[in-house]
């Protein structure tokens, strides 16, 4: 069964009377543990995509079934859960809270999931562990270097355990030896069983992924997967 | 959810700190209603039991016979003109009034003390009889009230009131050891206890109490006198009715005249006290729901530019999973707190204002009042926060992440 299916998905904007195809009749299956990279020029859609995938947007029409159920038909209550269970998101630019710890950071989808005090400080411990950032817990943001802060972006995107874990564009602010270390992260991720979607625009970080979407003002143009 | 309370309160506090000036400047309204309402809240406190006190001194079942009205529209100098009232008066009433219990005639006069180096300017000196022991609420502390005979002898005895005991006789016994009351020697026979103030305005412990006899004879003719009476309390309108018309008699009143004397009770303490705590709370009130109102506006404005600057934070904060009503109780709670921040400051001026209050009446800060304050600073943290929380807990949460 597949994870995510997307079928025949718009998303059209009206700016000014004049109409924006962000994705234009889009279809995609994604089955588990899948490693996609999705690709394309700028304003392509690609973030649109990801934001519908993330249960942040909703499309003008189309259907969303996300492990077997309707996002569509979902309140914003049932989609805060999904993306706090389920789905895990890591932003080009961070967004990691400046005042708190890497660790206070980590927990914050924890709290929202409801989880034990005791519980959440051990499970973001053990997340910035697999990061390599272990010794870093109680650093704030801004004692961080780049690929630190992303690495506990990533932390906080797996600390939940979630199906799906949500990409755009993480390395776009980080130099190319932070990129590789966030990329080596990804793949370790992969190859623990996890299913990660990402953007960008560097073939060279869309080589490690298994199966890469090109994009093309909101249609895809190209969906290829690499032969095992 | 007792997490994310923690959580968000963890965030309120550090938002409240991370901006100090600005939370304080914001809180500035509740502050400034807070400190109002609670200070009137003390000073009522203050007055009402100044108040109490200062009536227990008249007493309420006392008919004070004098020759000014303590109130009323009467111009004092119409008042000036009419005739003193006349110590011997006291007698004629004690025959022939039914409704008196007791009847002390009263002579003042004030004048300076010494003893020793301690001297004392402005002393009320009251000369009266054995009677007005039974009259007076005033308890003797140490010693007694003077007989009969002590006052119809003349004799120098005295009784004291606090602040003399205090300022002549320090860490004394006072009982039996003489001073001057002007240039007469006087011995002290009674202390009396402690009374305060009345109405705030003068002490009523810087009092000595003579025989009438003894103080007529050596300071009155330039002092006033009257006469008090103390009736059954619920026989007080009547009481006043005969004593008028015994007083007209007895002062050659013709029908046609009005009283040249007054015939005051406490009763109309009550009513112009009643006026003067309904203007201070109608003020304090007035005061507190404008400075609420315009503190939980300006709150509301900057709980709005707050949910403006973390707009961004809002949408990651919703990406990680956090429902509307999650982000409205955070803001929610960020505005609580700016409120309970500033009615909490308030509070602590309002308590530094209690104590200076109680430098002039004794008063405290009722604690329900303090209690029903900070209530009142949270709930307008909730109203003024209800509008920018909702519009946080609204946001859409891409338009919040892209927002720059
Ligand atoms: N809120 C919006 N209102 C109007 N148009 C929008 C809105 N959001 C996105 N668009 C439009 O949708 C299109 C796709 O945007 P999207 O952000 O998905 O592009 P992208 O592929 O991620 O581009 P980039 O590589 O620059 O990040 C763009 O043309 C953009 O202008
Ligand atoms: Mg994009």
């Amino acid at each position: 069964m597949s994870l995510i299916s997307l079928k025949d998905i718009y998303k059209i904007y009206n700016v000014g009377g004049e109409e924006v195809r962000a994705l234009d009749g889009v279809n995609v299956t994604i089955k588990e543990n899948e490693y996609l990279a999705i690709m394309g020029p700028s304003g392509s859609g690609k973030s649109t995509l990801m934001n519908m995938i993330g249960c942040l947007d909703t499309p003008t029409t189309g259907l969303y079934e996300f492990e077997g159920e309707m996002v569509n038909d979902m309140d914003d209550n049932q989609l805060a859960s999904i993306r706090n269970r389920k789905i895990g998101f890591v932003f080009q630019t961070f967004n990691l809270l400046p005042k708190a710890t890497a660790q206070h950071n980590v927990e914050i989808p924890l709290i929202y999931g409801n989880v034990r005090r005791d519980q959440r400080k051990s499970m973001a411990a053990a997340a910035l562990e697999s990061v390599g950032l272990g010794d870093r817990m109680h650093h704030k943001p801004n004692e961080l270097s780049g690929g630190q802060r992303q690495r506990v972006a990533i932390a906080r995107a797996l600390v939940n355990n979630p199906s799906i874990i949500l990409a755009d564009e993480p390395t776009g602010n980080l130099d190319s030896k932070s990129g590789r270390e966030i990329m080596e992260i990804f793949d370790a991720l992969h190859e623990a069983g996890n299913t990660i979607i990402l953007v960008t625009h560097e073939d060279y970080i869309a080589a490690h992924a298994s199966r890469t979407i090109r994009l093309f003002d909101g249609k895809i143009k190209e969906d290829f997967s690499k032969v095992a | 959810m007792f997490s994310l309370f923690i959580e968000n309160f963890r965030i309120s506090i550090s938002a409240v700190l991370a901006n100090k000036m600005r939370s304080l400047l914001t809180a500035l309204g509740v502050v400034i209603g807070i400190l109002a309402v609670t200070l009137m809240g003390t000073l009522i406190s203050g007055l009402d039991k100044s108040f109490e006190k200062s009536m227990e001194f008249l007493g309420k079942d006392v008919i004070y016979i004098r020759k000014y009205e303590w109130f009323g529209d009467k111009e004092w100098w119409e008042m000036r003109n009419r005739p003193n009232i006349k110590i011997k008066h006291a007698d004629v009433i004690r025959e022939r009034s039914q409704y008196a219990e007791y009847v002390a005639p009263i002579s003042e006069w004030y004048t300076s003390v010494k003893r020793a180096d301690d001297d004392i300017n402005g002393v009320r000196i009251t000369g009266t009889t054995d009677t007005y022991a039974m009259i007076s609420t005033a308890e003797i502390e140490k010693g007694r009230f003077f007989s009969k005979t002590e006052n119809r002898s003349g004799s120098h005895v005295a009784i004291i009131g606090k602040d003399i005991a205090d300022n002549l006789f320090e860490n004394e016994n006072a009982l039996g050891e003489t001073f001057q009351i002007g240039n007469y020697t006087f011995r002290v026979i009674g202390e009396l206890e402690k009374q305060g103030k009345f109405l705030g305005m003068f002490s009523l412990d810087k009092q000595i109490i003579i025989p009438i006899g003894t103080h007529r004879r050596l300071f009155t003719r330039r002092g006033w006198s009257g006469i008090n009476v103390k009736v059954d309390g619920t026989q007080l309108d009547n009481a006043t009715e005969e004593l008028t018309a015994l007083m007209r008699q007895l002062r050659h009143v013709r029908p046609t005249e009005d009283d040249n004397f007054a015939l005051n009770r406490q009763d109309p303490f009550k009513e112009q006290y009643s006026m003067i705590k309904l203007a201070i709370g109608g003020t304090g009130f007035f005061i507190t729901v404008l400075s609420l109102v315009v503190g939980g506006i300006g709150i509301a404005n900057i709980m709005f530019v707050t949910v403006k600057e973390r707009t961004r934070e809002i949408g990651t904060r919703k990406a990680l999973g956090a429902t509307p009503k999650m982000i409205l109780m955070q803001f929610l709670m960020e505005s609580i707190t700016i409120c309970l921040f500033g009615g909490l400051f308030g509070l602590a001026l309002a308590w530094g204002g209690s104590l200076i209050i109680n430098q002039y009446f004794p008063s405290e800060m009722p604690i329900n009042l303090a209690l029903t304050a900070l209530g009142l600073s949270m709930l307008v943290g909730v109203i003024s926060g209800l509008a920018p929380s909702y519009k946080a807990a609204k946001l859409d949460p891409i338009d919040a992440l892209r927002y720059e």
